[in-house]
């Protein structure tokens, strides 16, 4: 409990101090508990997602960093690794291939990578792995691009 | 201990999948050339005892277990030097086979290298400063408190213990540890698990190391029994499965089932799941007692032998399986013992399509029933002979020495005609489960197999009914009897006429 709380607040001084290091990532701590975390990201360029922004919902273990963090979208993402309705992501470095040296802010470039190259063949998402493995990749990408204008970008006016 | 070359060879033998996937035993096409009953009436081979084949396996006990695995990792760590436990990571990741670490190691050590995680030198040079940032907690401690795999990625003592018990919790996949940077792939060997481990947590690794020697070893096996410790390690490629522990259980190798020689390993999975799925009909089918076949009256069958005599004044004797009098079984009469045998009723005239399907259902309902029943009566009879031969052994024999004035190494003959018994009576229960998947359409193969089972059968009923019946003379007796001897010639020769060789 102690060392993880520790482990909480390193990174929260890291990410207060190279605030503008990554500009497509902001981690935010919630101000009462530092086990919730919030982080916006950017959708990266040449993909579906460009221009929108992503927020994730952080549920940070007692055992951390020896236990992966819990992950998930809070925006709305057509994406074959994401679950449509739950926001959980599938993926490995959250699962088994977890190691005590990842921290939030590079599980968040994880992520990002992750919507730069999704992984059709373990799809929680089956429509969209099924868009992707059959080769309709416009189909996919109108789905997905339909979605981050929807649920990732200010409305306008 | 076997020799050396002995374990080795064993270890590698590459066409095990064929050993596995392979039709083994009598299902195949050609099964009457595959086994063998010996009714030994002449009691002409003097070896006849000596059933027991060259024994193709080995029991370990932890002791032993710890040795090989020792010797092994000696082996490659000299041949390749390389420190001990490399070597013991390295034979992990090869399941324990001393030659295909070989193999590998010298076709191309780079690549073993890589794959297993063995660094020849470290991939980062730690710093040459006081404090060093550890990569888990971020905190700085000064560099005696730091520690780093092979690889040279420091990380602080506690950060180290806390993730080395988190995968030594997590199960055996800790035998497989690396370094935390995710980056890296540079092995945590049981050195390291030492330094950084608190005691428990030690044991509990010591332990995974050793379940893998024998897990993921092909030719080694836990014994099935519940709650036994001793390992198995098996000559692959051996004529024989059957194994018999030091816990007295005795299972097939192959499929762990208990052992069930001569039958074949699919036709018991299929035997057993037949009878899980219909073992609730079966129940009722097979209420624990049979009318008497002259006076009606229920009887229930407790002791071990198929010859019953019902209570007086009745006092008809009858065969057991087959209802029919005891009178008309044996030699003596000129008959034999058929009650092995099973007629499937003939249909005759034409019935319509319904009638047809109900006729088939009974009769094929009616086909099971008489060999499970056969098969579990056998199977109770030797349960029961196993009760039998630990009460002999316990009460009886030393009885017997006293009333027969005979020393009790003398009566030896007794306890091996019991062993003899629970022997013959696991064979035979197993000859069912072949008897019911044997094709209908072979008749002269079902003919054979069942004038031999009969014969095995009735021999076996004789030497029961001698071990169990008349032993008791003997052991109710007032003093000495004279014809004891007697008693023992006759009890020794059944017990060696009446073994069953059956060569798979």
């Amino acid at each position: 409990m102690q060392a993880s709380r520790a482990r909480l607040f390193k990174e929260y001084k890291e990410v207060q101090r190279e605030k503008t290091a990554d500009p497509d990532i902001q981690l935010v701590c919630d101000d009462t508990n530092i086990f919730k975390w919030t982080a916006l990201i950017k959708g990266p360029s040449e993909t579906p997602y460009e221009g929108g922004v992503f927020q994730l919902a952080f549920a940070v273990p007692e055992q951390y960093p020896l236990q992966p963090p819990q992950v998930r979208f809070l925006t709305k993402i057509f994406h074959p690794n994401v679950h449509f309705k739950t926001g959980e992501i599938c993926l490995d470095i959250l699962k088994n291939a977890w190691s005590p040296a990842w921290t939030l802010q590079s599980v968040c470039r994880a992520i990002i990578a992750l919507m730069a190259h999704p992984e059709p063949d373990s799809p929680l998402n089956c429509d969209s792995g099924n868009l992707l493995r059959s080769g309709d990749l416009r189909g996919y990408q109108s789905m997905a691009r339909m979605y981050t204008r929807l649920a990732a970008m200010p409305k306008k006016g | 201990m076997d020799s050396e070359d002995d374990m080795h060879d064993a270890n590698d033998v590459d066409s095990l999948d064929d050993f596995y996937s392979g039709d083994t035993g009598m299902a195949s096409d050609d099964g009457d050339g595959d086994y063998e009953f010996i009714d030994n009436d002449t009691d002409d081979s003097d070896d006849s005892t000596s059933h027991r084949q060259q024994q193709n396996y080995t029991i370990l006990n932890e002791e032993d277990i710890r040795q090989r695995q020792e010797e092994d990792i000696t082996k490659i760590s000299t041949v390749l030097s390389i420190p001990r436990v490399s070597a013991s990571i390295l034979l992990r990741h090869y399941n324990w086979s001393v030659s295909k670490v070989h193999d590998a190691w010298f076709a191309d050590e780079e690549k073993v290298r890589k794959a297993v995680g063995l660094l020849e030198r470290p991939i980062v040079q730690i710093p040459n400063i006081k404090e060093l940032t550890c990569g888990i907690c971020f905190e700085a401690y000064p560099r005696d408190r730091m520690y780093a795999a092979a690889c040279g990625h420091p990380f602080c003592g506690t950060c180290w213990t806390g993730y080395v018990s988190t995968a030594i919790n997590d199960g055996p996949g800790c035998l497989m540890l690396r370094c935390p940077d995710p980056s890296c792939g540079a092995a945590v060997g049981q050195d390291m698990i030492n330094i950084l481990s608190c005691e428990e947590d030690k044991q509990k690794y010591s332990r995974y190391l050793l379940r893998s020697y024998i897990e993921d070893n092909r030719k080694t096996k836990w014994c099935p029994a519940p709650g036994c410790d001793f390992a198995v390690d098996f000559v692959v490629g051996s004529a024989s499965y059957d194994v018999s522990c030091n816990c007295t259980h005795s299972f097939c190798w192959n499929c762990t089932e208990e052992a069930h020689r001569p039958v074949d390993c699919s036709t018991v999975a299929k035997w057993i799941l037949k009878n899980s799925a219909e073992s609730e009909n079966m129940n009722w089918i097979l209420a624990n007692s049979k009318p008497c076949p002259k006076c009606k009256r229920p009887i229930e069958k407790n002791q071990g032998c198929m010859h019953i005599t019902c209570t007086p004044p009745c006092k008809f004797e009858f065969c057991w399986l087959c209802l029919g009098a005891w009178s008309d079984h044996g030699e003596r009469t000129g008959g034999f013992y058929a009650c092995n045998r099973y007629e499937t009723a003939k249909q005759e005239g034409a019935y319509d399509e319904t009638e047809k399907r109900r006729e088939m259902a009974k009769n094929s309902l009616e086909r099971y029933t008489h060999y499970y029943e056969r098969w579990a009566t056998n199977q109770s009879s030797r349960q029961k002979a196993v009760t039998d031969l630990q009460q002999m052994q316990n009460v009886h024999i030393e009885k017997l020495s006293d009333k027969q004035c005979q020393p009790e190494s003398q009566l030896k003959f007794i306890t091996e005609a019991w062993l003899q018994i629970i022997e013959c009576r696991r064979v035979l229960k197993w000859t069912y489960a072949y008897g019911y998947y044997l094709p209908e359409h072979e008749h002269a193969k079902r003919q054979f197999f069942e004038y031999l089972q009969g014969r095995a059968e009735s021999g076996l009923e004789r030497l029961h009914q001698c071990a169990e019946k008349e032993l008791q003379v003997y052991l109710n007796a007032e003093g000495p009897s004279k014809d004891f001897n007697d008693f023992r010639t006759k009890l020794a020769g059944l017990t060696r006429g009446r073994c069953l060789v059956l060569h798979l």
